[in-house]
């Protein structure tokens, strides 16, 4: 049994519990009324499954920090306090994240649930009955990962709408639209297989990152997976002086998981929707003017430079082109999404190859990243959710259309290098 | 008199001419061990070669976190390097061998001498590699770091702590040698204090309009003005 995830008081409180059907880790800040309307969500799921919800003890507000059974009933919905933040610091959020998930796989494997699920966001329009969904087709259809599809405004979550979404589309051919979560839900054949690939990766010092390697890890084994709509997302204001480190640690892990699972996605194949739960929920969006200076700066000064370091990434072609468009005066500025889409598959080929320091590669691409950004942002600055469903649904074709130039690359990374 | 000097003049002459008879045959060896040297290392390199670039060594070596090799190899080619270091410890090793031959006494004071420099010119030669290898590292790191910050004088940053750091390591390096340890000492101090004032002042007058830009980001959010950004990355 896998106990090393689990810290030595919490694992008293785990034994204290028999067994769980359901085990529920919120990392999200909740009170105690949140919680208790949690579980009460919980517990009309069908079949009246035994639930554990382990709550995130840092994450409490003072004076709740040991919490205990909300209430015993036919049905029990065991609290159990759990330092779920695990080695995350708030300079890396996405290590903390990662262990979290560790944690609660290895309780849900001790308890012995059929399933578990990871509760990290907020919600706008949150009900309690959030998390009942997210849970619901795990208990209910059997299925094995349970996807959110957050209503989304089009300048939230742009990491995920530039890369991992599409990147994850085209390398495994399923239409995502957030597959990494943050908020997931897992069946017990996924998390013994993200455990025991956790064991072997750590043996070798190449640890896991759970969160990231959920998706991949259910769509190469053929795993069912669905998506729910939920409300939209409360994303944490951006911080300039931290986005090329959050970018260094949310693909760090996307690139890993592809050189890991490179024989699953080189097969070639169209990518299908999921299925999906509930209605789309409709939000408005802005239609404001966006101050984009400050990101076409930073991608100015990385042509004028990056170029020694970009250089030994990209094919020369690419740095033509990178050159060109940082000429163009900042209302013209467009970057074809062919162009992002090899510039990504460069980078990932790259630190496949370690062709430099990994944290340094990935850092350099910040311009890059905010390069596209700026692009993005001047062709949706008026547009409502349609135009932006156009212009991402244009990003993930380019993506699936340049895997060719990927497998390529991939294969024959000296013979083929345009 | 004249007799005596003639007698003198005889005997010198014919010491001279028995010396340097007696070397004649140790000189042609050394000649010979020079040239068989040199045909064996030309031999020696030549195979290495395409040896080493079948084996993509030059790739490898820049996989490995060794970039800077190239840098410093003749044509950028550190297989070339390579070859050619084997090449010249072979003819260093024959022209050994030949002055063996034409004396021992001196072939073993100098081979003496040679072995007890060598742990010096390794560990020089150590300090040399993890200081360029050091070099190169921060100066990226500064570089990036700085261009995320959108810094415009990254570039200068950067160079100015790759130069700090390859200046420690030569004068490290020479330390080690041992030669000239005063002049290197107080160079290294004018080198090192000169690069550091020089950095200083960039660094000062380039960041006045990133301390403006501070200011005034303060003050439009200590009165509210500031318009929330919607960018939202994660």
């Amino acid at each position: 049994m896998e106990v090393e995830h689990i810290p030595e008081q919490t694992q008293e409180k785990v034994e204290q519990v028999d067994s769980a059907d359901l085990v529920v880790g919120v990392i999200a800040e909740l009170d105690q009324e949140g919680l208790a309307a949690v579980c009460d969500a919980l517990r009309t799921l069908p079949g009246t499954p035994r639930v554990v919800v382990l709550r995130d003890e840092r994450a409490a507000s003072p004076g709740q920090s040991n919490p205990e059974a909300v209430e015993p009933s036919a049905s029990p919905c065991h609290v159990v306090g759990w330092p779920l933040s695990g080695s995350g610091t708030p300079d890396t959020p996405v290590i903390g994240m990662a262990a979290a998930y560790q944690s609660v796989f290895a309780a849900s494997e001790k308890l012995g649930a059929r399933a578990c699920c990871v509760i990290v966001s907020k919600l706008e329009a949150a009900t309690a009955g959030w998390v009942r969904e997210l849970a619901r087709p795990l208990v209910e259809r059997d299925l094995d990962l349970v996807v959110p599809n957050y209503a989304r405004r089009k300048f939230e979550g742009l990491l995920n709408s530039s890369i991992i979404s599409p990147l994850m589309r085209c390398l495994y051919g399923k239409r995502i639209h957030n597959p990494m979560g943050p908020d997931l839900g897992i069946s017990r054949r996924l998390f013994q297989k993200m455990l025991a690939t956790d064991r072997t990766a750590g043996a070798g010092g190449n640890r896991v990152h759970s969160f990231a390697s959920v998706t991949p890890a259910a769509l190469c084994e053929n795993l069912q997976v669905c998506e729910v709509h939920l409300a939209a997302r409360i994303y944490p204001a951006t911080d300039w002086m931290n986005v090329s480190s959050l970018l260094a640690q949310i693909l760090s892990p996307i690139f890993l998981d592809m050189e890991r699972n490179a024989a699953c996605w080189q097969r070639m194949r169209p990518s299908v929707s999921v299925p999906a739960i509930g209605e789309p929920l409709l939000i408005s969006q802005d239609a404001g003017t966006v101050d984009i200076s400050r990101m076409m700066e930073s991608f100015q000064l990385g042509v004028r430079d990056l170029q020694e370091i970009w250089g030994l990434v990209l094919p020369p072609s690419t740095l033509l082109e990178l050159r060109k468009l940082a000429r163009l005066p900042s209302e013209q500025f467009r970057m074809p999404d062919e162009l992002w889409v090899r510039i990504i598959y460069d980078f990932a080929l790259a630190h496949r190859l370690r062709t430099i320091n990994r944290d340094h590669l990935l850092k350099s691409m910040t311009p890059l990243y905010l390069a596209w950004v700026s692009s993005y942002a001047h062709d949706l600055e008026t547009a409502g959710r349609t135009a932006m469903e156009e212009r991402l649904e244009r990003l993930s074709v380019a993506y699936e259309s340049g895997k060719t130039y990927l497998v390529s690359r991939w294969r024959w990374p000296d013979r083929f290098n345009p | 008199m004249w007799s005596q000097v003639k007698q003198q003049l005889a005997e010198s002459t014919a010491r001279f001419l028995t010396r340097f008879a007696s070397m004649v045959p140790g000189l042609a060896a050394l000649v010979v061990a020079l040239l068989i040297s040199s045909v064996v290392g030309c031999i020696l390199a030549a195979v290495m070669r395409p040896l080493l670039s079948s084996m993509q060594f030059d790739e490898r070596l820049a996989r490995w976190g060794f970039p800077s090799v190239a840098e410093w190899s003749p044509k950028k080619s550190p297989t070339l390097l390579v070859s050619r270091a084997i090449a010249a410890l072979v003819v260093l090793t024959g022209f050994l061998i030949g002055i063996a031959s034409v004396d021992a006494e001196w072939t073993s004071q100098l081979a003496r001498s040679v072995v007890a420099y060598v742990p010096n010119l390794l560990g020089a030669a150590l300090v040399l590699l993890v200081g360029s290898v050091v070099a190169r590292f921060l100066a990226r790191s500064v570089l990036i770091g700085a261009v995320n910050l959108n810094l415009h004088y990254a570039r200068l940053l950067s160079l100015g702590v790759k130069w700090l750091v390859v200046v420690l390591a030569v004068a490290m390096a020479l330390e080690h040698l041992r030669i000239a340890p005063g002049i290197v000492e107080l160079a290294f101090g004018i080198l090192f204090g000169g690069i550091v004032f020089t950095l200083a002042l960039a660094v000062g007058l380039g960041s006045k309009d990133l301390v403006t830009k501070s200011l005034e980001r303060d003050t439009q959010k200590a009165s509210g003005d500031k318009l929330e950004e919607p960018f939202r990355h994660i």
